[in-house]
């Protein structure tokens, strides 16, 4: 999984507690940098930003003006853990931090940019990367999980026979029509690849096997254009984190989940069934993911 | 015709300075007893800070505080043996904020005279 440490901005511009905030308004307008750590010895003191700046008077020590309580992250933090700080802090930028050091700074535009490539850009939807991420971040929470994989019958033929515009068309259908189905604060559906959907869902294994029968429902009972027929297969399998015990030496992961739900699938198109349910597991802690620590 | 006389016809005009000397004692520190520090004044709390501890160091106290003009406050300890800064803040507060803004660094003179009466058993 993708970490701060490695998108983050590590030639880091910083001021001193003792600078005027004249001097420092000078230096951001050079630079073009809104929001400067302030550091005293190497460690971080503070935070400047173009905001504080604007409200104080140029005469000021930089140590009047600043921002004493940083949002910080460690440089092994997630993309989407930094995102979630940034949203819950209503801030710009994030200062990354080994120790009390300052070591980067990632900011809000840069973290969007990254995070944008994992969002589908025919559909709309994200991708398998945070399919992972939010499973794991579900069954940190405490929560059960299912994942349903969804794989459209046939659907190459539609590209070879129609062409791929009409695919790609199809496509983005099936996302507004999935999305249709979906249980906000529930379900997450995802384009994992291709003509394959996924979703992660908080529901019972039970609740999650109805919930791909109302998926694959949807699409069949949906008007194609061109009066074409799709059709589509899914898998479910669930999954509770258990904690670890000794001499359990091959623990199950999500991506086992997302797997069996594959594999799923793929049997609920062989024996031409609607769904077909693998059942569940239970996954180890050792592989939810690490908290990222905060220092506010 | 003489020098003078030709500088007053106007052909080169005389160019003087004067000069005024006030002499005084610089204040050290320069500040009395008591001093707020508007939200936006030219210094902030550090600042004063920082020019307390070099000038006069550990005579007086720098209080953080939460109100609508000033940000902090800088008494002289020795105030504090004689009136406690809960006592003393509030109309230090009330009275400096009549005349001052947020902008502004005010300096205070605060004189407290303890009355005391006590009837000794003769």
């Amino acid at each position: 999984m993708q970490t701060i440490g490695e998108i983050m901005t590590k030639e880091l511009v910083t001021v001193k507690p003792e600078d005027s905030v004249a001097r420092v308004a000078e230096l951001m307008e050079r630079t073009r940098i809104g929001g400067l750590p302030v550091v005293e010895g190497g460690r971080l003191v503070g935070i400047i930003s173009s905001r504080d700046i604007r409200r104080c008077h140029p005469n000021r020590l930089i140590a009047d003006a600043m921002t004493k309580e940083v949002v910080t992250v460690p440089p092994t933090c997630s993309l989407w853990e930094a995102k979630e700080l940034l949203e819950r802090h209503g801030i710009e930028r994030l200062v990354v931090v080994d120790g009390d050091y300052p070591v980067g700074v990632v900011t809000k535009s840069l973290l969007y940019a990254e995070l944008g490539k994992h969002i589908d850009a025919l559909t709309g939807l994200q991708q398998a990367a945070f399919l992972q991420r939010k499973a794991l971040e579900l069954l940190q929470d405490g929560k059960e999980i299912a994942i349903i994989f969804l794989d459209l019958d046939d659907f190459g033929a539609v590209d070879k026979e129609l062409g791929h515009v009409v695919g790609d068309e199809i496509l983005c259908r099936v996302a507004k029509v999935l999305g249709g189905v979906m249980e906000e604060g529930f379900d997450y559906l995802f384009r994992y690849a291709g003509d394959e959907f996924a979703v992660v869902t908080v529901k019972p294994l039970e609740e999650a096997r109805k919930l791909a029968l109302r998926m694959v429902n949807a699409i069949s009972e949906e008007e194609w254009p061109l009066g074409i027929k799709v059709a589509a297969s899914a898998g479910v399998a669930g999954g509770r984190r258990a904690s670890p015990r000794e001499g359990d030496l091959e623990p199950y992961t999500v991506s086992d989940l997302i797997n069996m739900a594959s594999l799923a699938s793929t049997r609920a198109k062989k024996e031409r069934r609607q769904v077909v349910v693998a059942g569940e597991i239970e996954l180890r802690e050792a592989n939810c993911i690490q908290q990222c620590p905060e220092t506010v | 015709m003489s020098s003078k006389t030709r500088s007053l016809l106007g052909s080169e005009p005389l160019r003087k300075a004067e000069m005024t000397i006030r002499l005084s004692e610089f204040e050290i520190p320069p500040m009395q007893d008591a001093l707020l520090v508007g939200k936006k004044a030219p210094i902030g709390p550090e600042a004063v800070r920082s020019m307390v501890d070099a000038l006069s160091p550990e005579q007086y106290e720098i209080i953080r505080i939460e109100h609508q003009v000033f940000e902090a406050a800088v008494l002289k300890r020795s105030l504090l043996k004689l009136l406690p800064k809960d006592k003393l803040l509030p109309i230090l507060l009330e009275e400096c904020e009549r005349v001052a803004d947020e902008h502004a660094v005010v300096k205070a003179q605060v004189n407290i005279v303890i009355q005391v009466n006590r009837a000794v058993d003769l």
